[in-house]
């Protein structure tokens, strides 16, 4: 992402009342679907808020640098938080859509592993490119000590940067946003795929079900991306666009955001609902 | 067993299809100075360092290439509509969202230069013409190879997306992939190649990018020319693993288990390329050993 | 802690683009009513109007919004407007005639609540932030709806849905809206990222803005071949190619104006040493 040099304006404090506030709304909406349309709609909604949560949480486990990581100035991957959360989780939807027909619980696993394959490739590429393309070892620059391996991180870091590469635990944490993106996306997907799929037929008049599947489906897919998105960018809005980690002190910030993906899930995802009520 | 033979063939032809497409998409990325390696590029002039090299400030690669490889696939998916070949469909596609791409390109780096003429930033109009042309030709080839990837996925393998959602979710994930490998490459390596090799470029070294090339001036083509050996051919293989991997351990293990086989291949090689990781981690810690002892390295 | 970048003197006040955005999105999108009023789809061009209108006001409100310190991308926002966008307008087409409304009022409440999320709950602080993420989500909302109209004549869901050859070769079933989905997600936030700096002029970021979606709608225009008939396609493509060529000439003329230079083939001008 291009950098726009001003200052990130979020600061680290939790603040109560506008989280108590956000609950609040969360659970009222709950109860509005359950109200509104039946138990069997509520559930789904749950799901939905279920699959932002973890999408949310997960981006707080991809380590990005954005620009400085791109000079060797920064540790993380140089690219933006967002895009390569969704990079990740986009490709797990894809291993968890296709994996639909197999059952729930093979397709978020399915979901969840596909996006975890492609962050740990793209990690251990970034990894090979330091190390051999640049010569540059891994280092971070908040922690002394990897908390996963134990290795000492500051005199491996160059002077006048603050750490570069990926330190074995910002792999895992790349590793883990990814897969717990793609089980994020992918649960979204199928509760609203399981609803289009009923309902879709009844609004469209069509005499055989299968004949909207692909309205379903792509219905479905377009929804969970664009929930992706505004989860993910919340979350990289929440740790101001780069970190390091599951290591990096900004991860701490992380209850803030379950909130804001819960009450962001919950209104995104009863309006989706709607659409075939 | 025909089914799955028909799998693998396809499998293998999507994963070469997208070592190309990772390959052309940083190369192009590059000679366009696009994502976050840019911001030094757009930093130089206000630094005092007038340059000739492009500023294709379009928006990260993920979000571009969403769009080029969703776009492409639009308008394929269009022409498939109309009753056209898919192969015609497909390249038509891709040529159009080229166009698209070039006058992105072109409006980025006028707009973006226009901005900075407080610092007598010139438009070099030279360099918009002739670059803007290479990075159109390999966005040519990574839109293509990647909208007839998808284009596999659906028709061959069966996936439930249509074509423009899977272009969707591929180009973004083509960016990531291209972006996060390539970009340290370009903007260490290339951009700072004066500084020391082996460390990071120091912060008080910002915007100071290496303008005069072997001779003359250099432009965006010289560092095509310099990230085309190893930081594309780089992007190339991580897409390229990315898309093999995923398709492979689907077409051949999910019969097994009712899906739970792909799962556990999915964990398995996800622990290998842990296991990859952490091996270049401690080697490049063994060898290039510490720069500091960890008390001097507070300053 | 909040860095507000210096506001350009002369310029429109943001107000009265949003007046002139939404106003005119909203009647252009209304206009694309009369194929279903005359029996035709030659109006479906007015479709790529209202998104003329709806992305000028939209990067001007990311322009608002990016003059303080987001922490992450120009591009960040753009995505968060469409996703957030796409999910009102998708409700909103339930709603026959009234689904512009509907879709401003829809994208409206889910703006302001993720506005809300991003100022209050997220500690960012940003004075504008709620009323810039409602405005972008309407934006991204009006934006779809356009689109929508320009490929196929139609902003309601049925026809949306139900294509020549099946329900699986309509806007959405062919997954069309994913197209415009991220044509609207660039050409909302390009327009701001590609002219910040030290110089940016409104003049030349709204016109920028324009040249994007019309190109955008040029290609939309090409895919809407397969669902209008040929004379209402034809008539679009020539309205947006027509539009393209004038905001392309136009924004390289603003830009010619703004540069400190405009050289062809001339080395590196170095800065005279103080």
């Amino acid at each position: 992402m291009t950098a726009i040099g001003a200052k990130p304006a979020a600061g680290a404090q939790m603040e109560p009342v506008p989280m108590a506030i956000g609950l609040i709304l969360t659970l009222i909406i709950i109860a509005a679907a359950f109200v509104l349309t039946g138990s069997s709609m509520a559930v789904a909604l749950v799901g939905i808020i279920v699959g932002g949560l973890l999408i949310g949480f997960g981006v707080h486990f991809v380590p990005v640098g954005g620009a400085p990581a791109a000079m060797g100035q920064a540790p993380g991957i140089a690219t933006g938080v967002a895009m390569l959360a969704a990079g990740a989780g986009l490709a797990g939807l894809f291993g968890g859509a296709w994996a639909a027909e197999l059952g729930f619980a093979v397709a978020i696993a399915g979901g969840a592993i596909g996006g975890g394959l492609m962050m740990a490739i793209t990690c251990m590429m970034v990894t090979l490119i330091y190390v051999y393309g640049m010569g540059i070892p891994c280092a971070s620059g908040k922690v002394a000590k990897d908390p996963i391996s134990g290795d000492t991180q500051t005199e491996f870091k160059s002077q006048g940067t603050e750490g570069h590469g990926l330190p074995f635990s910002s792999y895992v944490g790349g590793v883990i946003g990814g897969i717990l993106g793609g089980a994020g996306g992918t649960l979204i997907y199928l509760e609203l795929l399981h609803i289009y799929e009923d309902k879709l037929p009844v609004i469209l008049n069509a005499g055989i079900p299968a004949e909207v599947k692909t309205v379903a489906v792509s219905l479905a897919g377009i929804f969970a991306i664009g929930m992706f998105l505004v989860n993910a960018v919340l979350a990289a809005y929440n740790i101001t666009g780069t970190t390091e980690g599951p290591a990096d002190p900004k991860f701490k910030r992380f209850p803030r955001d379950i909130v804001a993906s819960a009450l962001a899930s919950a209104v995104c995802g009863i309006v989706a609902i709607m659409i075939v009520l | 067993m025909e089914h799955v033979v028909f799998g693998i063939g396809v499998t293998a032809l999507a994963g070469t299809l997208a070592a190309v497409a990772g390959a052309a998409e940083n190369t192009e990325s590059d000679i366009g100075s696009q994502g976050d390696p840019n911001s030094q590029v757009q930093l130089a002039p206000q630094m005092g360092y007038i340059h000739r090299i492009f500023n294709k400030a379009i928006a990260g690669e993920p979000p571009a290439y969403g769009l080029w490889c969703a776009l492409g696939a639009g308008l394929a998916m269009g022409f498939m509509l109309l009753q056209y070949n898919p192969v015609l469909a497909i390249i038509l596609g891709s040529a159009l969202t080229v166009l698209v791409q070039g006058v992105y390109a072109t409006t980025a780096y006028l707009g973006r230069i226009a901005s900075l003429s407080k610092f007598g930033q010139p438009v070099y109009v030279d360099i918009l013409k002739s670059m803007t042309t290479v990075t159109m030709a390999h966005a040519f080839i990574a839109i293509f190879t990647t909208v007839a990837i998808c284009y596999l996925m659906n028709a061959a393998l069966g996936h439930p997306f249509p074509l423009p959602l899977l272009g969707l979710v591929w180009g973004i994930a083509l960016g990531a992939a291209g972006s996060a490998t390539g970009n340290p490459f370009y903007g260490k390596e290339r951009q700072y190649q004066l500084q020391k090799f082996g460390a990071g470029v120091p912060i008080a070294a910002s915007g100071n990018i290496v303008r005069y090339a072997e001779a003359g001036q250099r432009n965006s083509l010289d560092n095509g020319w310099f990230s085309a050996k190893l930081g594309g051919p780089a992007s190339g293989i991580c897409f390229g693993l990315i898309v093999f991997l995923e398709l492979w351990r689907t077409v051949i293990f999910e019969g097994i288990g009712a899906g739970w086989g792909a799962i556990i291949v999915g964990i398995l090689l996800i622990l290998v390329f842990t296991i990859i990781d952490r091996y270049i981690e401690v080697w490049a810690r063994k060898t290039y050993g510490p720069y500091a002892k960890p008390e001097e390295a507070k300053s | 802690m909040t860095v507000k970048v210096e506001v350009k003197a002369g310029g429109m006040p943001h107000n009265n683009i949003m007046a002139l955005g939404l106003i005119g999105s909203l009647v252009c999108v209304y206009l694309t009513y009369l194929n279903q009023l005359g029996n035709t789809q030659v109006f479906s061009f007015f479709g790529a109007l209202a998104v003329v209108f709806a992305i000028v006001w939209g990067s001007n409100a990311i322009k608002v919004l990016c003059s303080y310190g987001i922490g992450t991308g120009v591009p960040s926002a753009g995505m968060m407007s469409l996703g957030s966008g796409v999910i009102a307008m998708l409700l909103a087409t339930r709603y026959g005639i009234a689904a512009p409304i509907v879709a401003v009022i829809v994208a409206g409440i889910i703006g302001a609540i993720l506005g809300y999320i991003a100022n209050n709950v997220l500690s960012m602080h940003i004075p504008v932030m709620i009323r810039s993420i409602t405005e972008l989500a309407i934006v991204g909302a009006l934006t779809l709806m356009g689109f929508a109209a320009l490929a196929t004549g139609s902003f309601t869901l049925t026809p949306l849905m139900s294509g020549a050859a099946g329900f699986s070769s309509s806007f959405i079933g062919a997954s069309i809206i994913a197209v415009a989905f991220m044509l609207g997600g660039i050409a909302i936030q390009h327009p701001f990222n590609a002219t910040l700096g030290p110089n940016w002029e409104q003049d030349r970021m709204l016109m920028l803005a324009a040249e994007c979606v019309f190109l955008s709608a040029v290609m939309m225009a090409i895919i809407s071949f397969a669902f209008v008939g040929m004379m209402a396609a034809i008539i679009s493509l020539i309205v947006t190619v027509v539009g393209w060529v004038y905001t392309y000439m136009q924004f390289i003329a603003l830009s010619k104006r703004d540069a400190a230079a405009w050289l062809d083939a001339k080395p590196i001008v170095e800065p005279e040493v103080a």
